[in-house]
């Protein structure tokens, strides 16, 4: 970390710039995929809620199961939106967040803790979604967000919350100090 | 690069924190916030116009809840962006803005646009106590055109100042 002076930025640890960076580029990359093989990531996602009548209630009558078919199709491309959208966001976040730690939080040990906390969060959180998309052609809408709920959105997102609520803590105890 | 003052750093803080956390609750409590609003708008019948008829004020019900929802959505997505563009934007003001009072009056304008999310919270509220179109109409006038009023002015002039600094910088 650089400390050019008492008023100046300091770096954050290059993992996270790096998470930051990659998660940024994940989410541009994502969005132009999204555009490019709307057609085939519908395909495919289709072919597999075909392959799995009974997990998506599909009951062999057109009318019915074409309806069923197009709301597993709309949350999949939705929940590939949500990865692009957050992850574009998230990336952002965990730069200014991770500066602000590096900056002003005084003790070693919570430092590394809220930019680790605050890092692995933010870059693990939108991941959830694609993971989320991925798993609906399998397993159906709500069984697939309660597997990407579980396994990521709970455990990074609430590393995310309790970081960034607890560097604005830190920074608002900061001021009051200072005034 | 010269960090803000303080107190606009940990606007843009608390707006990202609040934002990730709106994101959760919204996840979590999507029943529970959708049953609120319900006895809610059931509250206030005459806001909302319902009729008595069960046919029409269920339309009307699910487009209010859906607006009051819609307002928690966009305070969640907006939060994530306004909160590290405060941090930023500020950053650029304090690094490259060489005059105290426009510097000061840039941190301003963008810590008090860094608070316009809040506006879509203000929004969801609004939409069920004052009904849809009143509530949306009253927080689109008096809270979300002025906070986003003041980030435009604000990203407005500092480019300004940005393209005078570079004139000044120039001419000596």
């Amino acid at each position: 970390m650089t400390a050019p002076g008492s008023d100046a930025w300091r770096r954050p640890p290059l993992p996270s710039l790096l998470a930051a960076i990659l998660l940024i580029a994940c989410a541009e990359v994502g969005g132009a995929a999204m555009v490019k093989f709307k057609l085939e990531l519908t395909r495919w996602a289709r072919s597999v809620i075909l392959a799995r009548p009974a997990t998506h209630g599909l009951v062999g009558v057109r009318d019915v199961d074409e309806q069923v078919i197009d709301e597993a199709i709309v949350k999949f491309d939705a929940g590939l939106r949500l990865f692009h959208l957050h992850a574009e966001g998230m990336g952002l976040v965990i730069i200014a967040t991770t500066m602000t730690a590096a900056t002003l939080v005084r003790s070693d040990g919570v430092r590394r803790a809220v930019i680790v906390l605050l890092s692995a969060g933010g870059a693990g959180y939108p991941v959830g979604y694609l993971l989320w998309s991925a798993l609906i052609p399998y397993y159906g809408v709500e069984p697939a967000k309660t597997i990407a709920e579980r396994l990521i959105w709970i455990p990074f997102g609430g590393a995310t919350i309790i970081a960034a609520w607890w560097l604005t803590v830190l920074v608002a105890m900061r001021l009051v100090r200072r005034s | 690069m010269r960090r803000p003052p303080l107190a606009v750093i940990l606007v843009g803080l608390f707006v990202i924190a609040l934002g990730e956390t709106a994101g959760a609750v919204m996840s979590q409590l999507r029943p529970q916030i959708s049953g609120s609003a319900e006895a809610r708008i059931a509250a206030n019948p005459q806001r909302h116009g319902l009729a008595g008829s069960a046919e029409y004020d269920t339309e009307v019900i699910a487009r209010a809840v859906y607006s009051a929802e819609a307002g928690l959505s966009f305070f969640h997505t907006h939060a994530q962006g306004l909160g590290p563009l405060v941090i930023f934007a500020s950053t650029v003001a304090a690094t490259v803005v060489p005059w105290r009072r426009a510097r000061g009056a840039l941190h301003t304008l963008l810590a008090l646009g860094g608070l316009f999310p809040l506006g879509y919270l203000v929004y969801s509220v609004a939409v069920l106590e004052r009904g849809r179109d009143a509530g949306i109409g009253i927080v689109e006038r008096y809270v979300l055109t002025p906070l986003g009023s003041a980030v435009i002015v604000g990203l407005v002039a500092l480019a300004a100042f940005i393209a005078a600094e570079r004139r000044r910088g120039r001419a000596a």
